[in-house]
């Protein structure tokens, strides 16, 4: 029973392919995001003409598209294979199609965005056109997740079969409901690239229909908020409890948060289009409802995490009402990491609420301060949770084990983050309240008084990058030492078991019909009318723009 | 078994009073941000 449980060393070459892209795509778009941020502070030029959007382009997307997608299909392929068993050949020689599939479209996303060719940033808005290139590498990362995804698909199939009337382990079932959120999500991205914005960038068509590539956009750019969201809360519900030493709360509610994120984060894109024309107001505020209810998947786990750790500690001999918070183990980074993720998922998710409430978005959209937003959420939540983890999957992958010098270091890399973050994060706040653009250079805009305003906090901005790309410096160390260099040895995955005082999941938790069957009906009654008036009620349509 | 645990009277280790406290500062945290940006909308108006 106590025995470690271990990743196939086949499937563990695989998990770890993707994750040493990740860390790669980290390296490099830190990189790119330290320029930016020195840009901004209106002390640094870029030397050799390099555009400043060449580089936000390069930031957003290998950080905001590539880190991500590759670190959770690396992560998520790990962790199916130790909750579910060993890949089958066939599953994990399509694990490697769909890995080859996306790094070659990264290759070829990056080499025209380089050659700056395609300067139009991670959201890749219409009229901005960008080279064929860029939009067929994009097609070929996304067509390589979903190969991945239904190798997922296949192996938890697989284990349903040989487990009739089982309920299915819980990071595998996690695992499986992201991919599902995935593969519908990016039907979305999927459409507007080739029936839209490919056709139009080989010049096959003149115009393009802007209103309904933003849609399609935004129906997949929230949920892919989640898809980087939830394995971080696989790690929060499933692997954080067992390092502190305590046990999952309750199953079922970590499953039906999943479920419902399935059916909220898909039908409310409108939230991030609420200033823009040609979408009725009361479509606006349906998605804008939508949008409130997948913050209570969010609470829930939050209830769930304070109660694990309330649980631990006052089995631990706890007393008072926060005295559990001492028995944490702080100086352990595989927890220390996470739980600061969590943290900060706090603010994060308030400035969420407010993103999403119409009234509210009319002083905050397009500023910077949506910015700070998804540097809280991504770039902190998700990003240090996904560090946290690193910490023990990558020597869990590659047979070594992390040195106390290691662990140390990693704690310090998690306080540089948190004082680099609230710099930059923090001042991006509040200069987004200040009415300052954001996806902008540096510009005094003639002297305006308002635009001189800003400038103490886009310094303040450069200090926290500066910091912040110090953090990335330090894991890329850890990292690096825990793949090739550390001592060999066994380091263990942890999966948590469930409280003994928890209910048993019902085995209805995996009606995926049912699920599937509501999030389409969601997402037809979000969709179908707005979408049918914005194509009955199009305008002539925009030609493209090159702005670079 | 699990029942029996669940319906026994709160010991200690179950107690979960600051998991409470949490939730409502957390709750409290939530509505104070947004009606902080509320009144700064008001005031723009």
């Amino acid at each position: 029973m106590n025995e470690m449980v271990k990743v196939d060393r086949r499937d563990a070459k695989l998990a770890l392919a993707h994750i040493y892209v990740a860390f790669i795509a980290l390296g490099l778009g830190g990189l790119a995001g330290l320029l930016q941020t020195l840009v901004r502070s209106g002390k640094f030029e870029l030397p050799a003409n390099i555009s400043y959007y060449t580089i936000l382009t390069t930031h957003g997307v290998l950080l905001g598209l590539v880190l991500t997608t590759f670190f959770i299909i690396g992560f998520q392929f790990a962790a199916v294979s130790r909750t579910a068993g060993t890949f089958s050949d066939r599953v994990r020689f399509w694990g490697w199609v769909g890995f080859w599939l996306m790094t070659v479209g990264t290759a070829i996303t990056a080499f025209f965005i380089l050659i700056g060719q395609a300067s139009v940033l991670y959201t890749f808005y219409a009229p901005l056109q960008a080279h064929p290139g860029f939009y067929l590498g994009l097609t070929l990362v996304v067509v390589g997740s979903w190969v991945s995804g239904f190798a997922i698909f296949a192996h938890y199939a697989r284990w349903k079969k040989e487990h009739p009337k089982q309920v299915s382990p819980l990071l595998t079932f996690m695992a499986v409901a992201n991919m599902i959120l995935w593969l519908v999500c990016s039907l979305g991205v999927a459409a507007t690239v080739l029936i839209q914005l490919l056709p139009w960038s080989l010049g096959l068509v003149d115009r393009v229909n802007v209103l309904v590539s933003r849609t399609l956009f935004w129906y997949f750019g929230h949920p892919l908020v989640y898809f980087w969201l939830l394995p971080a809360y696989m790690v929060w519900y499933a692997i954080v409890p067992k390092i502190i030493g305590g046990k999952i709360f309750s199953d079922s509610l970590a499953r039906l948060s999943f479920i419902l994120f399935l059916f909220f984060s898909i039908p409310v894109g409108f939230h991030h289009q609420l200033m823009e024309p040609g979408i009725d107001p009361f479509w606006k505020y349906v998605q804008v409802v939508l949008t409130f209810m997948v913050a209570i998947p969010s609470l829930m786990t939050a209830f769930a995490m304070f109660a694990t750790f309330e649980l631990y500690g006052r089995s631990k001999g706890a007393t008072g009402l926060f005295g559990w918070l001492r028995k944490l183990p702080w100086g352990d980074a595989r927890f220390f990491a996470p739980f600061v993720g969590m943290v900060f998922f706090i603010p994060a998710g308030a400035g969420g609420l407010v993103n999403a409430s119409h009234q509210l978005d009319q002083v905050v959209h397009n500023t910077i301060w949506i910015t700070g937003h998804f540097h809280l959420t991504l770039a902190t939540t998700v990003v240090l949770t996904f560090f946290g983890a690193a910490y023990w999957l990558v020597p869990h992958l590659s047979g070594r084990v992390m040195t106390k010098a290691m662990n140390r270091l990693a704690i310090i890399q998690t306080i540089v983050w948190v004082i680099g973050m609230t710099f930059m994060s923090g001042s991006m706040h509040f200069e987004g309240l200040l009415g300052a653009p954001r996806r902008s250079a540096f510009s005094t805009y003639g002297n305006s008084p308002q635009a001189l305003e800003w400038i103490p906090y886009q310094i303040a901005q450069a200090v926290g990058g500066t910091i912040l790309f110090i953090g990335i410096i330090l894991v890329l160390i850890i990292i690096t030492n825990l793949a090739f260099f550390a001592p060999k040895g066994e380091t263990e995955f942890p999966v948590a078991e469930v409280a003994e005082g928890a209910e048993r999941t019902p085995l209805a938790m995996e009606n995926w019909k049912l699920w599937i069957g509501i999030t389409v009906a969601l997402i037809l009654i979000a969709y179908t009318i707005p979408f049918i008036d914005m194509i009955q009620n199009a305008p002539p349509g925009s030609k493209g723009y090159k702005l670079w | 078994m699990a029942k029996e645990k669940m319906k026994g009277k709160a010991t200690g280790e179950d107690n979960l009073k600051g998991t409470l406290a949490s939730v409502f500062l957390l709750g409290f945290f939530l509505i104070f941000t947004w009606v902080s940006v509320y009144y700064l909308f008001l005031e723009r108006l």
